[in-house]
């Protein structure tokens, strides 16, 4: 009971105040909201590489644990300086891009089909399951003997690599799609044609793109998976030399090289979410 | 039912402190760096004849996938000694001041059947039948640097041509070298002749010539430790190197020189059956391990004339740095060197 009085007192208290003076209510919701703070990151990221560096120089940290940054610099520079910049990413771009491009696609016609079609998603499903946690790495005897050590294993690792996450992606996409939309649209007497056009496809493209994040990200990692036959070019193959001759620098100038890529992508694909996901805002 | 009481606990851990120290104290433990290959036999026989436990060590082996990782091992400190080609990779360790070749191991001589040159079958009826016509034709190595890269370049110097004439194509692992060269996929490689008899008694696979035509006493292999074990305990290396030369006599005399008896050969057989070619039967793996056995240097002299021949062609294809020496990379204070 005492609640209610101590409630009822101080809700009666305000009214009993002169209401000319009214006191006003400072606004109490906002908080948990990131600002960005665009200066940091480079701050952040200037700090660490300062302390590498000097814990180089000093020899706090040894030369065969890890080189000083500048002279993983110093290799950057003579890789642009030599021209064999250009060539390792060309070599690495071109199968990069097609590799991913074509397991892009596989996997969305796949993962719709799955989305779509009870008879794809029986059969069909299963086998990605079974086929995804394959490690690609470990085919690699059987992709030369398949796909020759030409462009044609390279830019296979890649496909398999982008397909299976990229079919999950867009079939968990599919199905998250608000079912009131669809039963809206079947009310409408819109086609299923029209439907898939314009409410699913749509409606699932939020988790594709962030599938394409993922696999964007796989892509880059089976790079160097994908350069370990045969190839002569390439940031993969430039690195996997590195590791076995034991060059340091070389090796994290190739990693630092991949690092970019990386951002470039997702800064890409973050152009791609604004445009492809107007709609919503 | 007994109670394991925190009291009897500490006991236990006590004792079995003081037991592990007393070990320590009555034998030096070392890692031996192994790769499956039956050129690093003698260390398996020296352990399992007990050499090295007369010179007071307790070897455990550790067995590495390739060269490389293992070279790495040994730099930090994790294994102690080791026995490989000399690649890169160990170069650029040895620069750093972290690694030594101590001796030598597998050498190419002109009586004992060596290394082999191999062509695909593809590339052989396209003429390729000597190595002269490599010229122009891609060549399988594991990786830049490696003794596969080396072997190609030695061929392509002796016959004429420029080295960028003879296309390497690194394939990272020995069996993925092997799956290219039988699809046709490279036209040639080179390769110790126990792997190399086993390739060319299929249809795929046709010999073209020997490697010792190419490189005059090629030394194949190395020993080597980390340049802390030179420095701190020479003794200990001395020790090593001592038991590993009894186990290089044994297998020279039952392999190479086949002196031993059949009886003791087998029983060297079974020791080496323990860590090569293990996931066979041993009536299976005995022919392989025997097959193609290359001469490992008594007492593990080593050919500094081809070690330098190594570096020198490491250094022109710019793959170490260019201040590595001779002295940096060798310690010849330990064995014969010739």
């Amino acid at each position: 009971m005492s609640h209610e009085t101590a409630a009822s007192e101080a809700s009666a208290a305000p009214a009993s105040a002169d209401p000319a003076v009214q006191r006003p209510v400072p606004f109490r919701g906002g908080g948990f909201v990131h600002r960005p703070l665009g200066s940091v990151a480079p701050v952040v990221f200037l700090a660490i590489l300062a302390l590498w560096e000097i814990g180089a120089r000093s020899g706090f940290i040894s030369p065969i644990a890890l080189p000083a940054p500048s002279e993983a610099f110093g290799a950057l520079v003579d890789l642009a300086t030599t021209g064999m910049l250009w060539k390792h990413l060309g070599a690495s771009l071109y199968r990069l891009v097609v590799g991913w491009t074509l397991g892009s696609l596989l996997g969305i016609a796949f993962g719709l089909a799955i989305g779509l079609f009870s008879l794809a998603r029986s059969g069909l499903l299963p086998l990605v399951s079974a086929l995804f946690p394959v490690p690609k790495i470990a085919l690699l005897p059987l992709f030369i003997i398949w796909f020759g050590i030409g462009e044609g294993s390279k830019v296979a690792t890649i496909l398999f690599g982008t397909f299976f996450p990229t079919v999950i992606a867009t079939y968990a996409g599919v199905d998250n799609v608000d079912r009131n939309l669809i039963r809206m649209g079947q009310s409408f007497g819109l086609s299923w044609l029209s439907i898939v056009r314009k409410i699913i496809v749509p409606g699932a493209m939020p988790a594709i793109l962030s599938g394409f994040r993922i696999s964007a990200s796989i892509a880059i990692v089976l790079l160097v998976a994908a350069e370990m036959i045969g190839a002569e070019f390439g940031i993969g193959a430039y690195i996997l030399m590195a590791g076995a001759l034991f060059a340091l620098d070389q090796l994290i100038a190739g990693v630092a090289l991949l690092s970019v890529l990386g951002l470039c992508i997702s800064w890409l694909i973050g152009r791609a979410e604004k445009r492809l996901l107007s709609w919503r805002s | 039912m007994y109670r394991f009481s925190r009291r009897t606990f500490g006991a236990l851990v006590l004792a079995g402190a003081v037991a592990a120290g007393t070990g320590a104290q009555a034998a030096d433990k070392i890692n031996v760096g192994i790769l499956s290959l039956a050129s690093h036999s003698p260390s398996i026989i020296a352990e399992a004849k007990g050499y090295f436990a007369e010179q007071d060590l307790e070897v455990a082996f550790v067995s590495f996938q390739a060269a490389q990782p293992m070279a790495v091992a040994i730099a930090s400190g994790d294994v102690d000694f080791g026995m490989t080609a000399i690649s890169g990779g160990l170069i650029s360790l040895a620069d750093k001041g972290v690694i030594k070749v101590i001796g030598g191991a597998l050498q190419e001589t002109p009586e004992i059947e060596g290394q082999k040159i191999l062509v695909s079958k593809a590339a052989h009826d396209a003429g390729v039948t000597t190595p002269a016509a490599l010229k122009g034709r891609s060549f399988g190595i594991t990786t830049t640097g490696s003794s596969f890269h080396y072997m190609a370049h030695k061929i392509a110097d002796k016959e004429g041509f420029a080295r960028s004439e003879i296309q390497v194509k690194p394939l990272q692992k020995v069996p993925a070298v092997i799956a290219a060269l039988k699809s046709g996929q490279i036209d040639a490689w080179s390769i110790v002749p126990n792997i190399a008899s086993g390739l060319t008694k299929g249809p795929e696979v046709v010999e073209i010539g020997k490697v010792s035509d190419y490189i005059d006493n090629y030394q194949v292999t190395t020993v080597f430790t980390s340049t802390a074990n030179v420095a701190d305990k020479p003794d200990l290396v001395k020790r090593f190197l001592a038991g590993l030369s009894k186990g290089i006599a044994d297998y020279n005399a039952a392999l190479v020189d086949k002196s031993m008896s059949e009886e003791d050969t087998a029983a060297i057989v079974a020791m080496i059956h323990k860590y090569i070619y293990a996931d066979q039967p041993l009536d299976k793996a005995d022919p392989r391990i025997r097959a193609g056995a290359m001469r490992i240097n008594e007492s593990a002299a080593l050919s500094l004339a081809s070690v330098e021949d190594q570096l020198e062609w490491f250094k022109s294809e710019g793959l170490v740095p260019e201040g590595v020496t001779m002295e940096k990379l060798v310690d010849t204070s330990f064995v014969e060197t010739r």
